[in-house]
C-alpha cells in the first residue's frame, strides 16, 4: 500500500506539487479498505460506503454512462466534466473510458485522498485529470469550458456543504469570467470601517474592475457639528437623520452619474433602505459589508431586508438569523489586511525610538482594555490611540496624549514593537470576552506586518490562523501577562518566526484582494437575473500584450497592468510619470485634451 | 514648391478668416496649402480660394469611439492621421487653433517650422511666434486688443501682401437655384433685399427677436424685403419674426447649406448680424454688413475684415464680457436701439457715410465704427461721430503703435486722445520692477558662469522669482499694464532648454524687453510719440530685442 502512495504522489507532484505535498502531509482516515465481492477494493469512510460492496466497477460504468449523457447534452466538444468526489476512483476511470474531454475532480478532503492514494495505482488516472482543491482556485475555473457538474453520490453524503460550495463557486466564477465590473464603493463618514473602504477599492481595482470610491470623510465635520444645534438628544437625532438623507441623495447622484454594476457599501455608511431601493432601481447590484458586531449595531436587520447581498464577519447563530430575515443573500466574509499598507518596514533608529516599545497596544480605550492592560504596566507598555481619558493608572503609558494615530504610524508601531498586544474591544466584559467570535482587522494587520502578536482567543480565529504557530492567543488577563513576560524573554528569532508565518498566511489567504474576489464570486452566484454587468473592456496589461510590438504596447508595458484601458485610467497612470513624452504618450495626451474639449460634456 | 499646413479646428467664421492668409501665402510664390479642419466644416473650405487640399478630421467619429470607451481604436485613428500628415513633409505649419489639443497635434506632426501653439518635449505649451504670443496675450486682455484676428493670422504666416478682405467663391449653380427660390417668393432680380442673421453660437451673442422685428418693420416700411438666415436651432425666433413681419419676410432660416447661404448673402444688399460666421461670409462675398457687437464681441478683434463695413458696439462698462461669463442681465442687447440700427441699415445701403456720422452723433450711447485699413495694411476702425470711450481707445491705439514698432518695425507716430497720466505712472512703475528684475537676472547669469555654490545660486534665483511675481501682481492690479505682462509671461514660458547660463541670459533679455516696452507705452500715453522707438524689423521667433538701450 505504501508503495502505491509514494508512486501516486510522485505522479501527482509532476503536475501539481503543492497539492501532492498537502496530501502527503494530511493524516490518513481511520477508514477500512476491504475487497468487494468481485475482489476489487472498496472503501467506507466516516461510515459512508464510497462504492458498491458487490461490484464497484459495474456500478461505476452505470454512473459513467449517465454522466456521458449529460456531457453529450452540452453539444460540441469543449465541455469540461467537473466531478465532485474522488471516492476510490472507480467512477473516474469508468468515465475516462467514454469521455475524451477535460476532466476536473474536486475533492475537498485531503485526508481521504491520503488514504485512497495508498490503496491503488492511480498514476494513469492522475495523468488524465485535474485534481482541484476546494475552495476552487480561480485559475482552475478559468480553464473550464462549459462545465458540467457531476456528483459522485456517496461523496455528497460525506460533504453536502462541499458540493453546494462547488456549485456556488463555479457559478460565480463563470459569471465573472471576462467581466469588468464598474463598482462604486461607498465609505462611512468616519469610524473603524472607513480605512477598509480604500483597501477594498484598491483590491477591486487589482482584480481588474473599474472602481470609484465615494469618500464621505469630508462630511464628518458636518456630522460632528450637529451636536451644536441643540442640547436635546431627540432634536439632534432628527437633524442627524436629515443629514443622513442628504448624504443618501448625494450617493444616489453619484450612482446615477457613474452607472455602476455594483454598489458596495461599507458598514456605517449613511445608506438607508430607501436609498438601497433607489440604487437597485438604477440597475445596480447592492452589497453591504457589515464589518461590525451585530450585537452592538442592530441596523443589520433593516440592511438584510434591503440589499442584494450582505456580508458579515460573524457566523452562527447570527448568520442563520440574518438569512432568515434577508431578501437576498447573507454570507460570512472575515476581515483581512492590505499588504501594500501593512508591511514590514526597515525603520531607522530614530523611528524605533519613537514608535518602539517592549509591549504596545494600539486602539481605542474601551472598558475591557482599560482593565486588562493594567496587568502589563510593569512590562514596558505603551498605549496608542484615542478615547483613553480618565484611564487612571494607565495614563503614564498613553502616547501623544491619546491623539488619533495615523495608519502610517500604526504600521511603524507594529514594526518597532517586541510584543504587540491585540485585545478585541468589549463594553461589557472586564478583560477577554469569553464569547468573542469575529476577528478584528488588527489581527490581520499585525500579521501582514510580520509582527509578533498576542491576541485574545476568538471562536472564529481558527481556521484563519493557527494559534501557537502564526499568532499566540490568551484566554484571560492572567494568561496575557504570563505570555507577554514569556515571549519578551524568548529570542527575537522565535518571535520573528511566528510573525513570518502569520505574514505568509495573510499573503496566501487573507488579503482584501482575496476577500473581494470571494465577495464577487458569491455575489455573482447569488444574484440570479439581477447579474447583468456591462461587457468588460480591456485592461492596460491586456492591451499591452496585444500591442506588444507597437509604441503603444511598449508604453503600456510600463504602466500598472490592472489599470482599466480607459482614457481616465491611462491618463491617471501617465500623470505619475516625468520626463519627455514619447509618441504614444503624446497621442494619449491629444485624446485627453480632445475628450476635455468635446466629449466630456456629451458623456455627462 | 513650399508645402504649408494650416490647422484650424475651430469654427466656420474662423476658417473664413484664414482666407486672406491663404491668398497671401500664394502671393509669396509657389506654395501648396493644406488645411486641416473639423470634418463638418470641410464644405466651407470648398469656397475658400487657394486651398489646395482639405484635410478633414472626423472628430465626431473620434468622439464616438471615446464615448464607446474604445480607446484602442481612437488611439490608432489618431496615430494613422498623424502618420499620414507627417508623411506630407510640410515646410511650414501654422496652428490657428489656440487649444492644448491642437498644440499636441502640432508637436506630433513635427514640422520643423511650426508657428502658433505647440508643445515642448516634456509636455509644456510653447507658442512659437511673437504675433501668436501677442494674440494669446490679447485674448486675456481683450479691452485693449489692438489687432484683428485676421491680421494676427497674416503676420504669423509672414504675409504682408494679398487681398485686404475675406474671400469666398459663390457657385453659379447656387446663384441660379437661389434666384428660383426668391422668384417663387415674389422677389425679382434687382429688387432690394436685406438679410437678417438670427442666430449665434450662444444666447449672449444673439440679439433678441423683438429687436430684429423692430428693425424689420422699419426696413419693410422703406419698401425692403427681408430674408431670414440662421440655423435649425433658430426656428422659434424665425417663426416669431416671420409672424410679426408677414409678407415682407422670406424665411430661409435653417434651410440653406453654407454654399447656398453664401449665394443668399451675395444677393442681399446688406446683412444685419451679430458677430457670427455669416457676418464673415457676407464680407467674403462682398456684401456690406451692419454688424452689432455686444456681450463678448468686439469690433477690433473679430470685426468684419474688409473696408467700409459698419460696426455698432454697445460700449457698456463691462464690455467685452469674458467668454466664460454667464450673464444674468444682458442689458448690452438693449443699448443697441433698434431704431438706430434700422436707420443705420438704410444709410449703409445707400452708402451714405455722412448720414451715418449724423446718426452716430444722434445715438451717442452706441459706438459707431467704419472699418478701414491703415498705411501698413492692418485692419482698423474709425469712430463715427467721435470716440465714445476716448481713454480706452487711446490705450488701445498706444498698444497698437507699440506692437507695430516692436514686431513690424513701424515707427510709432503720435497717438490721439487725452493723456493718461495714471496709466503712464503704472507703466513707469512696471518698467522699474522689470529693471530690478533684469539686474537680478544679470546677477544670476553671472553666477551660473562663475561656478558659484548651488545654494547661493538658488537663493539669487528665488529673489528673481519674487521680482517676477511682483511683475505678475502689477499686471493684475493695473489694467493698462496687463497686456505687456501677459505677453512677457508667454515669452518667458517659451524659454526652453537645459543650459542654465543660456536660460539665465534669455530671461534677462526678456526682462529688459519688458522694461523698454513699458517705458515706450508710458511715453505714448503722455503725448511723447516715437521717443526712442526703434524702426527695426521684427525678429520673429525670439520676440526680444537685445540690442535696444
Amino acid at each position: 500500500m505504501a508503495d502505491h502512495l509514494e508512486a501516486n504522489l510522485r505522479a501527482l507532484a509532476s503536475v501539481d506539487p503543492e497539492r501532492a505535498a498537502a496530501i502527503a502531509a494530511a493524516e490518513p482516515l481511520t477508514a477500512t479498505c476491504r475487497p468487494a465481492a468481485n475482489g476489487v477494493p472498496t472503501l467506507a469512510a466516516d461510515g459512508v460506503l464510497l462504492h458498491s460492496l458487490h461490484d464497484p466497477m459495474r456500478e461505476a460504468q452505470r454512473w459513467a454512462l449517465e454522466a456521458c449523457e449529460r456531457l453529450a447534452a452540452v453539444g460540441d466538444a469543449g465541455a469540461t466534466a467537473v466531478v465532485f468526489g474522488f471516492g476510490l476512483g472507480w467512477h473516474l476511470e469508468a468515465l475516462l473510458e467514454h469521455w475524451r474531454g477535460s476532466l476536473t475532480v474536486v475533492e475537498p478532503d485531503d485526508r481521504l485522498l491520503r488514504t485512497v492514494l495508498a490503496t491503488r495505482d492511480f498514476r494513469v488516472l492522475l495523468g488524465r485529470i485535474v485534481l482541484a482543491p476546494l475552495p476552487l482556485d480561480e485559475r482552475a475555473v478559468d480553464r473550464w469550458q462549459a462545465p458540467v457538474l457531476l456528483c459522485h453520490g456517496p461523496s455528497l453524503l460525506r460533504d453536502a456543504g462541499g458540493l453546494r460550495e462547488l456549485h456556488a463557486r463555479a457559478a460565480g466564477h463563470l459569471a465573472l469570467r471576462g467581466v469588468r465590473l464598474r463598482v462604486l464603493v461607498v465609505s462611512p463618514v468616519a469610524g473603524g470601517s472607513h480605512p477598509i473602504t480604500a483597501y477594498c477599492a484598491r483590491a477591486l481595482t487589482e482584480l481588474g474592475h473599474d472602481v470609484r470610491t465615494l469618500d464621505l470623510a469630508p462630511f464628518a465635520s458636518g456630522m460632528d457639528a450637529i451636536d451644536g444645534f441643540s442640547p436635546r438628544a431627540r432634536a439632534r437625532e432628527v437633524v442627524r437623520t436629515a443629514y443622513g438623507r442628504f448624504l443618501g441623495a448625494g450617493i444616489l447622484a453619484a450612482a446615477e452619474a457613474y452607472e455602476p454594476d455594483l454598489v458596495l457599501v461599507m458598514a456605517q455608511a449613511p445608506v438607508d433602505g430607501a436609498v438601497v431601493e433607489r440604487l437597485r432601481a438604477l440597475g445596480a447590484l447592492t452589497a453591504l459589508w457589515f464589518v461590525e458586531d451585530h450585537r452592538l449595531f442592530g441596523y443589520w436587520r433593516e440592511a438584510v431586508g434591503a440589499y442584494d447581498h450582505v456580508f458579515v464577519i460573524q457566523e452562527e447563530p447570527f448568520l442563520g438569523e440574518a438569512r432568515r430575515l434577508a431578501i437576498g443573500q447573507v454570507d460570512y466574509l472575515p476581515l483581512a489586511a492590505d499588504p501594500t499598507v501593512h508591511r514590514p518596514l526597515d525603520l531607522s533608529p530614530a523611528e524605533r525610538a519613537t514608535f518602539g516599545a517592549p509591549v504596545s497596544f494600539v486602539g481605542a480605550g474601551y472598558r475591557n482594555r482599560r482593565l486588562a492592560l493594567r496587568a502589563l504596566l510593569d512590562c514596558g507598555l505603551r498605549i496608542w490611540g484615542s478615547e483613553w481619558d480618565g484611564c487612571g493608572p494607565l495614563a503614564g503609558a498613553i502616547q501623544r496624549q491619546g491623539a488619533r494615530v495615523s495608519t502610517e504610524d500604526c504600521v511603524r508601531i507594529f514594526n518597532a514593537t517586541t510584543v504587540n498586544v491585540n485585545l478585541h474591544s468589549s463594553t461589557w466584559v472586564d478583560g477577554v470576552d469569553p464569547a468573542g467570535d469575529f476577528v478584528n482587522p488588527r489581527t490581520f494587520e499585525l500579521a501582514a506586518v510580520g509582527a509578533f502578536q498576542l491576541v485574545d482567543a476568538r471562536r472564529l480565529l481558527p481556521p484563519l490562523f493557527v494559534a501557537g504557530e502564526e499568532v499566540v492567543t490568551f484566554e484571560d488577563v492572567r494568561a496575557l501577562r504570563d505570555l507577554v513576560r514569556a515571549w519578551l524573554a524568548r529570542s527575537a528569532d522565535d518571535r520573528a518566526a511566528v510573525g513570518a508565518a502569520a505574514r505568509r498566511r495573510v499573503l496566501a489567504e487573507h488579503t482584501y484582494r482575496h476577500r473581494m474576489a470571494r465577495l464577487l464570486v458569491l455575489l455573482a452566484a447569488g444574484a440570479g437575473e439581477r447579474w447583468r454587468p456591462r461587457p468588460r473592456g480591456p485592461t492596460v496589461g491586456e492591451v499591452a500584450r496585444l500591442e506588444s510590438d507597437s509604441p503603444l504596447g511598449r508604453l503600456l508595458a510600463g504602466l500598472p497592468p490592472h489599470t482599466p484601458f480607459t482614457l481616465p485610467g491611462v491618463v491617471a497612470a501617465l500623470q505619475q510619470r516625468t520626463g519627455d513624452l514619447d509618441e504614444a504618450e503624446s497621442i494619449l495626451l491629444f485624446l485627453h485634451h480632445f475628450d476635455q474639449l468635446y466629449v466630456r460634456e456629451a458623456r455627462a | 514648391m513650399r508645402k504649408v499646413l494650416i490647422v484650424n479646428l475651430t469654427r466656420f467664421g474662423d476658417l473664413l478668416q484664414t482666407s486672406p492668409t491663404i491668398a497671401g501665402l500664394h502671393a509669396q510664390g509657389d506654395t501648396h496649402v493644406t488645411v486641416v479642419v473639423e470634418r463638418n466644416f470641410a464644405d466651407v473650405c470648398e469656397g475658400i480660394p487657394g486651398i489646395d487640399r482639405v484635410w478633414p478630421l472626423d472628430l465626431d467619429a473620434l468622439g464616438r469611439l471615446l464615448l464607446a470607451e474604445d480607446l484602442r481604436a481612437a488611439y490608432h485613428a489618431v496615430s494613422r492621421e498623424i502618420a499620414a500628415l507627417r508623411a506630407e513633409r510640410f515646410d511650414l505649419a501654422l496652428n490657428f487653433s489656440s487649444s492644448r489639443m491642437s498644440a499636441v497635434l502640432l508637436r506630433l506632426i513635427g514640422v520643423p517650422d511650426t508657428r502658433g501653439w505647440s508643445m515642448s518635449d516634456d509636455g509644456h505649451r510653447l507658442i512659437t511666434h511673437p504675433w501668436s504670443r501677442l494674440f494669446s496675450a490679447s485674448c486675456l486682455t481683450r479691452r485693449h486688443a489692438a489687432f484683428n484676428l485676421v491680421d494676427h493670422y497674416r503676420r504669423v504666416a509672414g504675409v504682408r501682401d494679398g487681398p485686404l478682405r475675406l474671400r469666398f467663391t459663390v457657385q453659379p449653380a447656387m446663384r441660379r437655384r437661389l434666384g428660383e427660390r426668391l422668384a417663387e417668393a415674389g422677389l425679382g432680380e434687382g429688387d432690394p433685399l436685406v438679410a437678417l442673421q438670427l442666430g449665434a453660437s450662444r444666447a449672449i451673442r444673439r440679439w433678441p427677436p423683438r429687436h430684429l422685428i423692430a428693425v424689420g418693420r422699419r426696413l419693410a416700411a422703406a419698401g425692403l424685403r427681408l430674408v431670414l438666415c440662421g440655423g435649425a436651432g433658430d426656428r422659434p425666433a424665425a417663426d416669431e419674426i416671420a409672424t410679426a413681419l408677414g409678407s415682407a419676410v422670406i424665411d430661409l432660416c435653417g434651410r440653406t447649406t453654407v454654399a447656398e447661404l453664401a449665394a443668399v448673402l451675395e444677393r442681399s444688399d446688406v446683412l444685419v448680424t451679430g458677430d457670427t460666421g455669416p457676418m464673415h461670409l457676407a464680407v467674403a462675398v462682398g456684401t456690406p454688413v451692419v454688424a452689432l457687437f455686444f456681450g463678448p464681441a468686439l469690433p477690433v478683434d473679430t470685426g468684419p475684415y474688409a473696408a467700409d463695413q459698419l460696426c455698432l458696439h454697445a460700449p457698456v462698462p463691462c464690455a467685452p464680457c469674458d467668454h466664460a461669463v454667464r450673464c444674468g442681465n444682458p442689458f448690452c442687447h438693449d443699448v443697441l436701439d433698434p431704431e438706430a440700427v434700422g436707420e443705420a441699415v438704410l444709410a449703409r445701403r445707400a452708402g451714405d457715410w455722412a448720414g451715418l456720422e449724423a446718426l452716430a452723433r444722434r445715438w451717442r450711447q452706441i459706438a459707431w465704427y467704419r472699418t478701414v485699413f491703415d498705411a501698413e495694411g492692418l485692419f482698423d476702425l474709425v469712430a463715427l461721430g467721435g470716440e465714445v470711450m476716448p481713454e480706452r481707445a487711446r490705450l488701445r491705439r498706444a498698444y497698437r503703435a507699440l506692437w507695430k514698432a516692436e514686431f513690424d518695425g513701424t515707427p510709432a507716430g503720435a497717438v490721439p486722445g487725452p493723456p493718461l497720466r495714471a496709466d503712464a505712472a503704472a507703466l513707469a512703475a512696471l518698467a522699474g520692477i522689470a529693471a530690478r528684475a533684469a539686474e537680478q537676472a544679470r546677477r544670476v547669469e553671472r553666477l551660473t558662469t562663475s561656478g558659484a555654490p548651488l545654494e547661493v545660486l538658488e537663493h539669487e534665483a528665488r529673489l528673481l522669482e519674487d521680482l517676477d511675481a511682483a511683475i505678475q501682481r502689477h499686471g493684475a492690479i493695473h489694467e493698462a499694464a496687463a497686456q505687456l505682462v501677459e505677453l512677457h509671461r508667454f515669452e518667458k514660458e517659451n524659454l526652453v532648454g537645459d543650459d542654465v547660463p543660456t536660460l539665465a541670459r534669455a530671461t534677462r533679455l526678456e526682462l529688459e524687453t519688458l522694461e523698454r516696452r513699458a517705458h515706450t507705452l508710458a511715453a505714448l500715453l503722455l503725448h511723447h510719440p516715437s521717443a526712442g522707438l526703434p524702426a527695426t524689423a521684427a525678429r520673429e521667433g525670439t520676440g526680444s530685442h537685445a540690442g535696444f538701450a
